[in-house]
């Protein structure tokens, strides 16, 4: 799809056409749902994000600028769903084992040894349950610097939040996790 | 070798944000010891691997769909754009025909056909036609602003209700700094705009977004305790919360009324 048919699929789905919006959700759902996942760390809430997140990206199409990009405009929204998830979860988060905690559910690698397997794998579940002891915003601030790649100028516009409380929930973050790992350091 | 530098310093060079980072490297070229604290950031940040998301595939996006296609709510549409629909343009076309034959018929009368209008004093100058339009457009920005603001209060508000007691609250304290600000600046042009129940709530954040502002950064358990005694006695979230959709659905009625209608009764 080039940009010309893009800009009349978002034309016509502001306008209310469902199946212009539909072509929109099938293009950018594994998108959302990759980001989705890792902000929340679990593939139901993931899937309950991205689901908000086409409902709040529709209910709000009329206000979305034709030209700005709609995935940056989604990944907003994904971002901010995730952070509202996780808050109105958060119980649940401190009472319940992550899913990437089970070892059979870690994706296979091409790692040489199998020691050197087993170190990683335990990095990553140790990564993984620090991730469910941060703050949302800290969790949803870190993931976009760390894994998404993001400014922190981007984060802050993409959370709503001020380049210093930005910064600072990446600070924190990246405290927390080196703490939660320096029991492993060495290994892997 | 005057100054080292600071974890959150090397946490900025690593995520490449430091605008100076030529000195940095400088810097880390001369000093072991933060050579040292560098490598060994680097080394724990480079072992976090970006979690794969559990495979999706092709026909996952007509999956979605099949999901939300029952739950899609009514658009919101942006407020120009009730101006463009059929019928307000039809009521449009009808007040602008109307508007014509009542100035020609004005003209045909005034022009000695008519009994002659006696004028005992020098007409008064109307003010423009566009300052009423005005008032109701920024009043409608100050609205979304407002609503805005008190949706990041909120965040904010949340977030010290859900800290532990030990946690470190520097961020939020930062935040609620920002906030504070643009609370003030809302607050005054509430008060301005004769939105009082509004500026009061501001007021109230106000205070306490200060109080979070100047607690200790590491929070024990009776500050924390402290400040969420505080936001619960005043039902703050609560206020902030529904002031927030208060003003969002006025926003909306706004936008949706007529401006000639709404011009008058804003």
């Amino acid at each position: 799809m080039d940009a010309t048919e893009v800009a009349a699929v978002l034309a016509r789905a502001r306008q209310g056409d469902s199946e212009a919006f539909r072509t929109l959700v099938e293009r950018h759902s594994r998108r959302a749902f990759q980001l989705a996942y890792r902000i929340t760390g679990n593939e139901q809430d993931a899937e309950d994000v991205v689901q908000e997140s086409f409902i709040r990206a529709y209910r709000q199409l009329g206000r979305f600028e034709a030209r700005a990009h709609f995935g940056t405009w989604l990944h907003r929204i994904v971002a901010n769903c995730s952070v509202d998830l996780i808050r109105s979860r958060r119980a649940r988060y401190d009472h319940t084992s992550t899913d990437a905690l089970d070892p059979a559910d870690q994706p296979e690698t091409d790692a040489p040894n199998p020691e050197r397997l087993a170190a990683s794998t335990q990095i990553q579940q140790t990564v993984a349950a620090a991730m469910t002891e941060l703050s949302p915003l800290e969790r949803a601030a870190f993931t976009l610097r760390h894994y998404e790649g993001r400014s922190i100028a981007e984060i802050g516009k993409t959370l709503g939040l001020g380049t210093s409380a930005t910064k600072h929930s990446v600070f924190r973050a990246v405290r927390k996790l080196r703490a939660a790992l320096e029991p492993l350091r060495g290994e892997a | 070798m005057t100054k080292h530098y600071t974890e959150d310093d090397l946490i900025l060079y690593y995520y490449e944000e430091r605008s100076r980072r030529g000195d940095i490297q400088s810097h880390l070229d001369a000093c072991d010891e933060c050579a040292d604290a560098y490598r060994a950031l680097a080394a724990t940040l480079r072992r976090i691997e970006t979690p794969e998301a559990p495979e999706r595939g092709d026909q996952y996006g007509l999956e979605v769909w099949q999901r939300i296609r029952h739950r899609l709510p009514e658009q919101e549409m942006p407020w120009w754009s009730v101006w463009f629909r059929a019928d307000r343009l039809a009521a449009a076309g009808v007040f602008a025909v109307l508007l014509l034959a009542a100035f020609v018929a004005g003209r045909w009368w005034s022009a000695g056909n008519g009994p002659q209008l006696i004028v005992a004093n020098p007409p008064v100058p109307s003010p423009p036609d566009t300052a009423p339009a005005d008032d109701n457009a920024a009043h409608r920005v100050l609205l979304t602003s407002v609503a805005e603001h008190l949706d990041r209060s909120e965040r904010v508000l949340t977030e010290i209700m859900n800290t532990k007691a030990g946690g470190d609250i520097s961020a939020e304290q930062r935040w609620a700094e920002d906030l504070v600000a643009a609370s003030r600046l809302y607050r005054q042009d509430a008060s301005d705009a004769g939105e009082h129940s509004v500026a009061l709530v501001l007021d109230e954040l106000e205070r306490n977004l200060l109080e979070i502002v100047h607690s200790p950064s590491k929070a024990t358990a009776a500050t924390i305790d402290q400040l969420r005694r505080r936001i619960d006695a005043a039902s703050l979230l609560f206020k902030v919360r529904v002031l927030g959709d208060e003003l969002r659905q006025r926003e909306r009625q706004d936008t949706q009324r007529p401006r000639s209608l709404s011009a008058h009764t804003s």
